[in-house]
């Protein structure tokens, strides 16, 4: 078997170091290495958005990286959106719009989410739907995460 | 229920959110794996028929790391060939080894196992076994399945029917014959499964000795658990079946398949963790598939389209094995039975058949056979409108039962208890201001380049299925109760346990509004337990939309009992009249004297012997009560959906511009819950509607295996829905309640094909297929536009 190689990634702020073989996925790699469970594995194969993460700010599946190829790289996964009594606003309009329900594919739209609202502050419809064919839901039918899409971009612009 | 409920019926905010938006839902794959932990890896049949001359797993087996490679027989040791039960006249029950023996019989079927300790050295191992095989003719197509010269799937299943049934009313051929009008179509409905973001997995953890602690995503934990124990012989006291997080069933996970079989049985070999996690090729080339149909329909009516008989020549393809535990009649006998909808149809005749393809199997999809059967009949509902120049919702309004009319029993012997039929068909016109639609639309249909239609589909919802209705489909194991024990603690909080389990439909929330009110309790205060045997009581679980009906009333009977006996004790100690005591809002107290009561810790404290309080004679220690509640044969839910719809002239597709709901599924728990179900569910149909289709080739093979080619809809295919109710609680049922769960999806099929049915009237194109993909639609308008030049 090929030899374990260190990597060092600095996920939500911490500087976390696993091992991993080279054809290690970094989706694999966040779960079962690092313990970072929050992306979920919906294809592999890049189409469902379930494991979507950011890298170096921009959003990325998990499932079509390698972790050894992302060696000092800056990763936001849902874990870091929410603090221990608040839950981030685009978290919060998700839950107030009811726009998840079994919560597989959540963290990859709240991810494709956050990164969208900070290239587009504020979308209209049409701009939220398309930057949602990111990813795959099977439950929602969409309706309550466009709607919770615009209510966070709303609150996150009151913030400023 | 409370005279007064505080709960049911309010949009209450989900307590699972919480959790679930930071990450922290342990789905299959999320729990604790223990290190010593086996990892299997499934070896899958290239070929949909072949012979299996030999195996070879020694390469896989130098692998360091591979503990074992095994076959059919050698699970054949330790599993029965599982089989569903079914006893209907007609029906051939057969069953399936967990790996395949001899022969294969769908691209995908198991032929070995292969046992690691990672699943990427698994992944390697299954690259390293070699199977020979010796292909057979495979006959993958339901159309020539049933031809005397087609492949037989099992030898001992003659012309590959599965199953045959018939039903005729008395006076069927004098109405049909005397009818003014007839209209014959074929109406063909596309392969498609239900694809939940989570594929399949389970962890099977031994524990003292034989025991087996058994996580799995599926949707049925008790029928998982006698399944288990049944065809691998061993104790069921000794296997505890834990759901965890399931992210999606949709019918799809209430099937029982071979990898949990397989798990358990290595687990207790090896007595040694064993899990095994589902890629997204297996999910769609081995899960179960729905709605390959085949729907050869005759309607009789006069002049007013009033319909006077219906002929229906129904065919589903079963796919290759009848799969556990509803069989392969699900679809088949479901259509045959639900066709009539709404409608005052009282000749009719059906005959219905499941063949056996060399396909994946068929099974319980959301909307079961439903989609199918309302696809036929409100496409006929059309078809009547336009043969005789009405409009398709007068046609409708004229052949519904009126509600004046209900309770009605349908002509297969279904009792619609309540209902909204025309009412709903009213309401959502309104909503998307039809008649103003049609004034606008003109003759061509052709508005800015594109064909603009509108389509109405009007249908009833099969929900909360008892025993008697199991039983009248020949599922004579599929028990039909559901199960809650409810339980004041000490401390006067309440534990509610049920038989049911989650798969993002909002149980904790729902149920605990339920069990609150029934109680008299404080929301808060009320937590929901489900998805583990060792904790809940038995139940037939959760599919076919019957959470709220069995679940909730099970719920409400469990609770009242606790309530009764809570009033008694607080009589007791207040020395008073149990009648007197009236509790609400987390306390009783006597009737008119608010002031003069003991809250549900005082109770609790006196029911539990924490204080110097006697029970009163007769009550025993503990507040803890257990029902079950099984339902009378179905309970009728209904619904209208309008769909407004561009079709593109140039590329052929289309977009929905409009969509309305009007749902009634009796009394609401939740009706922001009960939305997110209907727009779920719309989004499926519209999916299975426009793009969603397994495609197999003459030779069996799946030819689009994964999401790239597999269409799932996405944020751009849908509109915003917009969805309103109408409440027509049930009287045959505890708590009024109807399943909602099913509905938006067999609403969306039907209306989304008469909505383009109707923008392509114009160029008298025969909507009749589906999915409705651009290319078909495309080439449709073209030859059309062709011919009239």
């Amino acid at each position: 078997m090929p030899e374990k190689i260190e990597v060092t990634l600095t996920i939500n702020g911490e500087t976390r170091r696993g091992l991993a073989e080279p054809r290690l996925l970094l989706a694999d790699f966040l779960r079962h290495e690092l313990g970072l469970m929050g992306a979920h594995i919906g294809c592999e194969h890049g189409v469902c958005g379930a494991c979507t993460i950011l890298i170096d700010g921009r959003t990325a599946r998990s499932c079509l990286h390698f972790a050894v190829a992302l060696d000092g790289a800056v990763i936001d996964t849902v874990e870091g959106l929410a603090g221990p009594d608040e839950l981030h606003p685009i978290q919060e309009a998700f839950h107030q719009n009811h726009a998840l329900q079994c919560g597989y594919c959540t963290s990859g739209f709240l991810l494709t989410t956050l990164e969208f609202l900070r290239r587009n502050p504020d979308p209209d419809e049409d701009e939220i739907r398309r930057a949602l064919t990111n990813n795959l839901c099977r439950c929602t039918g969409y309706t309550n995460i466009v709607k919770a899409v615009a209510e966070a971009a709303a609150a996150l612009r009151a913030a400023d | 229920m409370s005279d007064t409920p505080n709960y049911v019926g309010q949009a209450i905010l989900r307590r699972e959110d919480d959790y679930l938006l930071r990450g922290q839902g342990r789905f299959i794959d999320d729990l604790p794996t223990p290190g010593d932990t086996l990892h299997l890896g499934f070896v899958l049949s290239p070929h949909a028929h072949a012979r299996i001359l030999g195996v070879d797993g020694s390469q896989a087996l130098a692998l360091d790391g591979v503990t074992a490679v095994l076959v059919g027989d050698d699970l054949a040791k330790l599993v029965q060939a599982p089989f569903a039960e079914i006893e209907f006249p007609g029906y051939h029950v057969h069953g399936r080894d967990v790996i395949a023996r001899q022969i294969v019989r769908f691209v995908g079927e198991t032929v070995a196992v292969v046992v690691a300790r990672s699943p990427y050295l698994a992944q390697d191992a299954i690259e390293l076994v070699e199977v020979e095989y010796d292909p057979l003719p495979a006959c993958a197509d339901l159309e020539s399945a049933t031809s005397p010269d087609a492949p037989q799937v099992h030898d001992d299943i003659p012309n590959n029917t599965i199953f045959k049934g018939d039903f005729t009313t008395p006076d069927f051929e004098a109405a049909f014959e005397g009818a003014e009008h007839v209209i014959r179509e074929r109406f063909r409905s596309g392969r498609v499964g239900g694809v939940p973001l989570e594929p399949r997995g389970c962890l099977a953890l031994p524990e003292h000795g034989d025991g087996l602690v058994f996580y799995s995503s599926t949707q049925v934990p008790h029928l998982l658990r006698t399944a288990l124990a049944r065809f691998m012989e061993h104790p069921e006291s000794r296997i505890r079946v834990i759901v965890p997080e399931v992210g999606g069933g949709f019918g799809t996970k209430a099937q029982i398949y071979p990898e949990e079989f397989i798990a358990a049985a290595l687990a207790l070999k090896y007595r040694r963790p064993v899990k095994w996690i589902q890629d997204r090729r297996e999910e769609l080339l081995t899960d179960i598939h729905a709605r390959d149909h085949i729907y050869d329909v005759e309607i009789a009516f006069n002049g007013e389209g009033i319909v006077q008989a219906l002929r229906a020549d129904i065919t589903t393809n079963a796919g290759a094995y009848s799969s556990l535990p509803f069989g392969c009649t699900l679809e088949t006998t479901g259509g045959a039975r639900m066709i009539v909808g709404p409608y005052r149809i009282t000749n009719y005749t059906y005959n219905a058949r499941a063949v056996a393809t060399h396909t994946a199997p068929s099974g319980a999809y959301r909307g079961v056979a439903q989609p199918s059967c309302f696809m036929a009949i409100e496409g006929l509902m059309d078809r009547i409108a336009r043969q005789l120049s009405l409009d398709p919702a007068a046609v409708r309004l004229a052949n519904m039962v009126p509600t004046a009319e209900l309770p009605w029993t349908n002509v297969v012997g279904v009792r619609y208890d309540t209902g909204s039929f025309m009412e709903s068909l009213q309401r959502a016109m309104e909503m998307i201001d039809y008649e103003g639609f049609r004034k606008r639309q003109p003759a061509d249909r052709l508005v800015d380049g594109k064909y603009r239609g509108i389509g109405i589909a009007s249908f009833t919802e099969v929900s909360g299925t008892g025993a008697p209705g199991w039983r009248a489909r020949g599922l004579v194991r599929m028990p039909g109760f559901d199960s809650g024990i409810v339980t004041v603690e000490p401390t006067g909080k309440i534990t509610a346990y049920v038989s049911h389990a989650h798969a993002g439909q909002g149980h904790y929330t729902t149920f605990a509004q339920v069990v609150a009110d029934a109680l008299g309790a404080d929301f808060e205060d009320v937590t929901i337990v489900e998805g583990d045997t060792a904790t809940t009581p038995y139940g037939t679980n959760t599919f076919a939309s019957r959470s709220a009906v069995t679940g909730g009333g099970a719920l409400i009977r469990a609770a009242t009992k606790v309530r009764e006996k809570m009033r008694r004790i607080a009589a007791h100690v207040l020395e008073t009249a149990s009648e007197d005591i009236v509790i609400e809002a987390g306390r009783a107290h006597v009737a008119g004297v608010p002031e003069h009561g003991l809250s549900f810790l005082e109770i609790a404290e006196t029911a539990y012997s924490m204080n110097n309080h006697t029970l009163p004679d007769g009550d025993g220690y503990g507040l803890e009560e257990t029902d079950f509640y099984d339902p009378p044969l179905v309970t009728m839910a209904n619904a209208t959906h309008i769909v407004e719809v561009a079709v593109d002239a140039d590329d052929g597709r289309v977009r929905i511009e409009n969509y309305a709901v009007v749902h009634d599924c009796g009394r609401l728990i939740n009706p922001m819950i009960v939305d997110g179900q209907i727009h779920g569910g719309a989004a499926q149909g519209i999916g299975e509607a426009l793009m969603e289709e397994f495609v197999y080739d003459g030779e069996g093979q799946l030819q689009n295996a994964s999401l790239l080619d597999y269409l799932l809809p996405t944020s751009e295919d849908v509109p915003m829905f917009k969805v309103e109710h109408i409440e027509s609680p049930s009287i045959d049922t505890v708590g009024g309640f109807k399943g909602v769960g099913e509905g938006g999806l067999i609403g969306a099929v039907p209306a989304v094909l008469n909505a383009v049915g109707d923008a392509l009237a114009g160029l008298d194109i025969n909507i009749n297929v589906k999915p409705l993909r651009p290319t078909l639609l495309g080439n449709l308008i073209r030859e059309a536009r062709r011919d009239r030049l």
